[in-house]
């Protein structure tokens, strides 16, 4: 037995290609292989609408069980949080979500049963832990912790913010401020190959929960959006360079071949596909690749992206034509627009499974700009893709069903922490 | 088998997996300079008792005043990401050889996940085929029931899936790899995953750390 551990070390440095559910995941979690079971929806509430609560809704994602596109579960927290983002633990037992508004954070146990999850834990003083950070906006896994970049700050709710660090546990680590220069923040992402950490730029609580035509028509508001991305060395939690990527830079998604080392980017109020690729000195510049949707509409607000694992395909909703656009990134360099396909009268979320076959959007963006491209229609859309076109699967109401304004997405799979799970089992067969 | 799942052939391990990032290939970034940087504790850990490869009882950590050590939990029916996280410490063991000074305050500890098979001596044989060059201690526990408290202290998660019992095909253990990163005070300074377990970023680790007691001496 120690002999074949032995030789194992020799080859232990070889790495493993991974295999992942949604493709925008953290580099350090353990991935879904195969089918997901549900898809964990967190929801904003609606007064009137059911309890009015924001909730962790659980639907049924698996064509072969009866549960197929039903809601299997709720589990309200109490409250309407602007209920926006969310994600795994490292070891993927917790579903940490949280409110833009409150800056609350609801911390769900997932593994326990994967059907029903339970909260566990709230964090109430996040503002305070934090030294003043407000609006909690990603839940990135790192190896015991989590990373939240964030979107605002108590000082005076303008667009400086931070990214913080809790431990698993859910106790507070570290605040670490966006540089000077580039003070406001959105997302992050790890390109742990590089150590390499990418952070993009939104705009701050007094902005993004006030009502969108409101907003868009004070000139002087508008200017508070953000127009960098940072490059960091990830392991120093120290600022690189700053890129300039003018009009909301939102979404990162590095590509996921580790020798492709570079990211797509969408700004959303300018409409523009941005790469942002490493050159031969190890510095990194951005390039505008692409338009998303004409530039005579804009502002679309293109919100959210998705790219396959084999970084052939990248997904791209714009909110308020409601619409997915997909490119063929083949050519990071010059992406082409092969399908474009309209989801609903709005459109936010898109995440898709690791094979690619099955995408899945939501629609809402915040409950102060939603329902103002249209209808405020509110769902959970599910498609298969074939390389060529979208084809429906099923279709949840989250008005009609009492449940709010659907968002973030999360694949669960029974089994995953139990015997009978097919990986573990496929994985007991490969073994000599 | 294990050399094709070693060279990345295309199979889903449910529970190990890495991002295509390996610490032999040539590095693509310069590691941030030791002292450089802050390691925030993540996390307080307590002593336990263990059982060395010797079959005698063992401290997980007995670290003195300025002591750090590196914990890794595996076990050797493991032919995937634990023989990384093995391969790691044995080139840090290496590279701590040549820096005497350095490998002084180090301890590197291995842990098996698995006592029913990962006895004192198959943990003995594993320690005599490394041929440790500086400290490095082989633990392993009495019972699964005893090792429980330890992975729930240190946050390493760890589920056993049964299989059908034989030597052949024992039961399989779902976890995330970690190694852990404790300071004297038995804080956990950093966690290092298969995200990419680079040598460079952990001996800064080690030297930042050390850097950092000698400037606040207890």
């Amino acid at each position: 037995m120690a002999t074949r551990f032995l030789t194992s070390i020799l080859i232990g440095l070889l790495a493993a290609t991974a295999f992942a559910d949604e493709t925008c995941q953290s580099p350090y979690m353990p991935k879904l292989s195969g089918q997901e079971d549900y898809v964990y929806v967190w929801t904003l509430g609606i007064d009137g609408v059911g309890d009015g609560s924001d909730k962790l809704v659980t639907v049924g994602a698996n064509p072969a069980r009866p549960d197929y596109g039903k809601v299997v579960a709720t589990a309200s927290v109490g409250g309407q949080h602007e209920a926006h983002h969310g994600g795994f633990t490292d070891d993927r037992r917790h579903l940490w979500v949280g409110g833009l508004d409150t800056s609350k954070i609801f911390i769900f146990d997932v593994a326990a049963d994967p059907a029903k999850p339970k909260l566990v834990k709230t964090i109430e003083d996040f503002p305070e832990a934090s030294g003043g950070v407000v609006g909690p906006h990603g839940y990135y896994a790192l190896p015991g912790r989590m990373l939240i970049p964030s979107l605002s700050n108590a000082k005076d709710f303008g667009g400086k913010t931070a990214l913080v660090e809790y431990s698993n546990d859910g106790n507070y680590i570290r605040t670490v401020w966006m540089p000077d220069d580039a003070p406001y923040g959105y997302d992050a992402r790890v390109n742990a190959t590089l150590n390499r950490l990418l952070t993009s730029s939104f705009t701050g609580h007094k902005n993004y929960m006030r009502k969108l035509p409101e907003l868009m028509g004070d000139a002087e508001a508008m200017k508070n959006f953000g127009n960098t991305v940072v490059v960091w060395d990830y392991h120093a939690r120290k600022p690189l360079q700053t890129l300039e990527i003018p009009g909301a830079p939102l979404e990162i998604r590095w590509a996921l071949d580790p020798t492709h080392e570079y990211a797509f980017i969408e700004a959303a109020l300018t409409g523009k596909l941005w790469g942002v690729f490493r050159k031969d000195d190890g510095t990194f510049e951005a390039l505008e690749v692409a338009d998303i949707g004409p530039p005579e509409a804009q502002p679309l607000l293109a919100v959210d992206i998705s790219i396959s694992a084999n970084d052939k395909y990248l997904f791209v909703d714009t909110f308020m034509d409601g619409k997915v656009r997909v490119y063929d990134i083949e050519n990071p360099r010059a992406p082409k627009q092969i399908y474009e396909r309209k989801i609903g009268s709005q459109v936010n979320m898109v995440s898709q499974s690791w094979d690619g076959e099955r995408i899945y959007f939501t629609s809402s963006l915040l409950a102060n700009w939603d329902g103002t491209g249209g209808d405020d229609e509110q769902f959970l859309r599910a498609f298969t893709w074939n390389g060529k076109e979208l084809s429906p699967t099923f279709d949840i109401d989250f008005r009609k069903e009492k449940l709010g304004r659907p968002h973030l997405m999360r694949f669960g799979q029974l089994g995953f922490w139990a015997a009978g799970n097919p990986a573990a089992s496929s994985e007991v067969a490969q073994r000599p | 088998m294990a050399l094709l799942v070693g060279i990345g052939m295309p199979f889903a391990p449910a529970a190990h997996e890495s991002t295509g990032a390996t610490s032999d290939a040539a590095p693509r970034f310069e590691a941030p300079p030791p002292g450089s940087y802050e390691l925030p504790p993540i996390d307080r850990v307590h002593e336990h008792q263990l059982t060395g490869s010797d079959g005698a009882p063992a401290p997980l950590l007995g670290l003195a005043r300025d002591e750090i050590a590196l914990v890794s939990f595996v076990y050797l029916s493991c032919g995937e990401a634990c023989p990384l996280a093995t391969a790691t410490l044995h080139r840090i063991d290496r590279e701590l050889a040549g820096d005497p000074e350095l490998a002084a305050h180090v301890t590197l500890v291995t842990v098996s996940f698995d006592p029913a098979r990962d006895t004192p001596a198959r943990m003995r044989e594993l320690e005599t085929s490394l041929a440790p060059k500086g400290r490095w201690r082989f633990l392993t526990s009495a019972n699964r029931a005893a090792l429980e408290p330890v992975l729930e202290d240190f946050g390493q998660d760890a589920v056993w899936i049964p299989g059908p019992e034989t030597a052949e095909a024992p039961d399989r253990l779902r976890h995330v790899l970690k190694v852990f990163l404790v300071d004297a005070q038995r804080r956990v300074r950093n966690i290092y995953s298969t995200g990419l377990m680079d040598i460079r970023l952990v001996l800064n680790d080690v030297r930042t750390l050390l850097a950092e007691a000698e400037g606040n001496p207890s």
